[in-house]
């Protein structure tokens, strides 16, 4: 028998597809990993903390740091959270708004998945598809609030600006050519044989596991959870639009796959309908006094975000700020599972396995 | 002694570095607008003097030695690595009287001093005591040895067609028949992907998956030594494209009596073509996994190759196919 | 093998289609009205209410008053201001609250330079940095146009 050493392989915080500044420290035998544990917190800007520091809205330019790839959701969260507390009606225009914007930004970010994930199994080309038809979203972000990233549009009451001139008819253009790309992208992955070898049975996650781990999102509808919070806990407006919850069977890096390119389909579908269904006129801001003092008590609420259920729990001491402010950040929920999913993989599964969880380091770290 | 034995070697040299920074900036070009870019614009007109920029970089870069490295390997490997790869360019005739090495076995002579490449490319990752580079090393060690079989059993069939392993009697041999493309159509593909798996390009491009291990076995390499091996990849490609436009594309030989067009411009249009299906390749494949890999080429090409030798020794022996075979 | 031909034929269609890259920095990039860039401020607007000030979600506005030196006229004029572009998030909340449109946003984004000091922008600078400055800065209203058209 030959004597074998197993080797500490640190990957990261420098590594190019850690997806930002997440460290692994792999133990390896040969090429098989025997254990992963992540580091994390190399990007670390304690927001929540912050917050208590911070009036209602100055917090929402600061979520727009927390998942950086969606930060239209993250808007909403804390939004939602403070709306719910002090009980203020939105109008309906904003709320139309609101969910274009969100489930616009859902294709957004799911397309840099995509992108990322896709380079991380060495395809180089779809990274800069994906990234041509993002910036056609970040475009039309950047026309309604003047951000293409950190949009920091949404406002407790409402939204900050309407819809300019045109806009809505760019959306559906932009839906139709969404579409049509989407054909693209099956013809250039789906029936590549070298992606199915790399994705079919890679990582398999259980939904027992799953939902132990307390994975939401496409990483526990992969599994077969049909657990979708638009639709089985609604907010906003989600009720009105018909769309489907897609998943998967197996809980593989393929059915994670499927299940977010049907999600764009699904986004899409709202996005084209919410479109239709937009109200003549009417306000975009709730009547809101102009210091914002929340009244004593405690919410949560959970949306949908592209990563899984992004959580905002406010305590308010009925002051203006908050006392204790915390979110449930779907990316660090979902990492957790990580190392389970790593044990026993060849290295060369690492980075697709990484890559299929989805991450964002500024949403991990908080 | 003929001039030539000297000025020869030393013009292919520059002709070869010419060739690898366009090639360079040709892929990055191609690459780009494959993914709706423009590629490199800045340096020199159309970007004609990006690599050449580049490369100036790299030169006056400075030379880092890790500490804990194996400084006379580290220093060696390099080296080793590109002179077999400019070597192997001896025997390949480029016309009928453009050639320097006109040996019997010059196919013989290709295949086996290509293979000290993988040394070098070895020494360089365990010589840089880095676990990256060591992972990078071994892999292409693996991958470089295991696809160096189907190569060699794939160009058998042409051997026995061509009756002979002088590369120069190769493409006599098809200036006669066909193209041996046509009759050994199984020995391309194979010859193909083993081919492309052997000069480490997309999809067999583990040994310096940049997304799994940094940069593989030159992951600690910079400046000029860095730049050597660099060389030796697109001075293989170069080998490689010329090697296949001689065993399966006939060559300098023109197609349907196209004569007027020289000789060497049918080579240099062949040997572009693959070079271009390399770059398109790249910009559209991902990547096959380790062990994947090892399988595709002892399960999936070996018996290919192996089965093609077999067909054109039966082929051969079939009255009205002979001609071809 | 069907799967990867298919591939290589997206990919070559691709090469044939117009580039969407831009000519930055040979060409400026044209940015919609509300692009939120560097501030333009006009002293004679404000009316030293510290609003932005307070707002502002990374303290990066600091301002001084002084008496108005007309003695017959009440209140206050601006003495000094500076924004610390170091940690502004051009964020756009000074901006939504100043009454007076005296502190707008602009075009502008170009702000890169090789010390952080110069980072640092007075009164003078935000005055004189009054090119593409947003035509639309009256928000939180509806719109003509954001109705179905
Ligand atoms: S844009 Fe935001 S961060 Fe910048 S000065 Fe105004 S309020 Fe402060
Ligand atoms: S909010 Fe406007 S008016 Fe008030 S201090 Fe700031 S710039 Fe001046």
């Amino acid at each position: 028998m030959l004597r074998t050493e197993e080797m500490i392989l640190n990957v990261g915080p420098q590594h190019p597809s850690t997806h930002g500044v997440l460290r692994l420290v792999v133990k390896i035998d040969g090429e098989v990993i025997q254990e992963a544990e992540p580091v994390i917190g190399y990007l670390h800007r304690g927001t929540e903390k912050l917050a208590e520091d911070l009036t209602y809205t100055q917090i929402i330019p600061y979520t727009d740091r927390m998942d950086y790839l969606s930060a239209m959701t993250n808007n909403y969260a804390i939004c939602h959270a403070t709306e719910k507390l002090m009980g203020i009606e939105i109008p309906e225009r904003a709320e139309f708004l609101r969910v274009i914007v969100m489930e616009l930004n859902r294709v957004a970010s799911h397309l840099v998945w995509l992108g990322t994930a896709l380079l991380d199994i060495g395809a180089m080309s779809p990274f800069l598809y994906c990234f041509r038809d993002r910036e056609k979203i970040l475009d039309l972000f950047n026309e309604l609030c003047g951000a293409r990233i950190t949009y920091n549009y949404m406002r407790v009451g409402g939204v900050k600006w309407d819809a300019p001139i045109g806009w809505l008819d760019k959306i559906k253009n932009f839906v139709e050519y969404m579409r049509e790309k989407m054909k693209e992208y099956h013809g250039l992955i789906m029936g590549n044989e070298i992606f199915l070898q790399r994705t079919k049975g890679i990582g398999i996650v259980s939904h027992e596991t799953a939902l132990s781990y307390g994975l939401s999102g496409a990483n526990l509808r992969c599994t077969g959870v049909k657990w979708d919070l638009r639709k089985h806990q609604p907010y906003s407006i989600y009720d009105r639009f018909k769309f489907e919850v897609p998943v998967g069977t197996r809980g593989d890096l393929y059915d994670k796959y499927v299940c977010r390119m049907q999600e764009i389909n699904e986004a899409l579908q709202i996005v084209d309908q919410a479109v239709e269904q937009f109200p003549e006129g009417g306000a975009i801001m709730a009547k809101v006094p102009r210091v914002l003092r929340v009244p004593e008590g405690e919410v949560y609420v959970g949306i949908e975000s592209p990563r899984g259920e992004l959580g905002c729990h406010i305590v308010s001491k009925g002051k203006d700020k908050p006392w204790r402010l915390k979110f449930r950040r779907p990316s660090f929920y979902n990492l957790q599972i990580l190392p389970t999913m790593l044990k026993g993989q060849n290295i060369a599964n690492l980075v697709a396995i990484l890559g299929g969880i989805d991450i964002v380091l500024g949403e991990v770290d908080g | 002694m003929d001039i030539w034995v000297i000025l020869g070697p030393v013009i292919m040299l520059f002709l070869v570095l010419g060739f690898v920074t366009y090639a360079i900036l040709f892929e990055r070009k191609v690459i780009g607008w494959i993914q709706n870019r423009v590629g490199p614009t800045q340096v020199g007109p159309w970007g004609l003097l990006q690599t050449v920029a580049d490369v100036l970089k790299l030169l006056i870069k400075e030379d880092i030695i890790p500490r804990k490295a194996d400084v006379g390997l580290f220093k060696l490997a390099p080296v080793l690595a590109f002179i077999p790869a400019f070597a192997v360019i001896a025997v390949i005739p480029f016309t009928e009287s453009i050639k320097f090495a006109d040996i019997a076995v010059g196919l013989l002579y290709y295949m086996s001093i290509s293979s000290i490449t993988i040394i070098g490319v070895l020494l360089g990752g365990w010589a840089s005591n880095n676990k990256y580079s060591l992972l990078g090393g071994m892999r292409s060690a693996a991958q470089m040895v295991s696809y160096e079989i189907p190569l060699v059993l794939s160009v058998v069939g042409v051997i026995m067609s061509a009756g002979s392993l002088n590369l120069t009697e190769i493409v006599h041999a098809q200036q006669t028949g066909a193209w041996f493309i046509f009759p050994q159509f199984l020995g391309f593909i194979v010859f193909l992907i083993a081919s492309i798996a052997e000069l480490n390009r997309t999809p067999f491009d583990l040994p310096e998956a940049e997304s799994e291990l940094v940069a593989g076995y030159h992951t600690e390499y910079t400046g000029f030594r860095f730049a050597f091996f660099m060389l030796t990849e697109y001075t293989y490609i170069f080998g490689m494209a010329s090697l296949i436009t001689i065993l399966y594309l006939g060559g300098w030989d023109a197609p349907f009596g196209l004569t007027f067009i020289p000789p060497l411009i049918w080579f240099i249009l062949k040997f572009s073509l693959f070079v271009f299906f390399l770059f398109w390749l790249r910009a559209t494949m991902p990547r096959i996994r380790g062990d994947q890999l090892m399988e595709f080429a002892w399960k999936g090409l070996l018996p290919l190759a192996i089965f093609n030798i077999f067909l054109t020794a039966i082929l051969k022996e079939v009255s009205f196919l002979s001609h071809y075979f | 093998m069907f799967g990867l031909l298919k591939g290589l034929g997206i990919t070559l269609k691709n090469m044939a289609k117009p580039k969407v890259t831009y000519k930055y920095p040979h060409e400026p990039l044209k940015m919609p009205d509300r692009f939120r860039g560097i501030q333009h401020f006009d002293p004679e607007k404000c009316i030293v209410c510290n609003q932005c000030a307070r707002i502002c979600p990374t303290d990066c506005i600091s301002l001084t008053g002084k008496k108005h030196p007309d003695p017959g006229k009440k209140g206050k004029i601006i003495d000094t201001y500076d924004i610390n572009f170091e940690i502004c998030i051009l964020c756009d909340l000074c901006t939504e609250v100043c009454p007076t449109e005296a502190i707008i946003m602009t075009n502008n984004f170009e702000l890169a330079t090789y010390s952080r000091d110069q980072l640092f922008k007075n009164i003078d600078w935000l005055h004189e940095n009054d090119q593409n400055i947003r035509q639309d800065n009256v928000s939180m209203k509806p719109k003509p146009g954001g109705s179905k058209a």
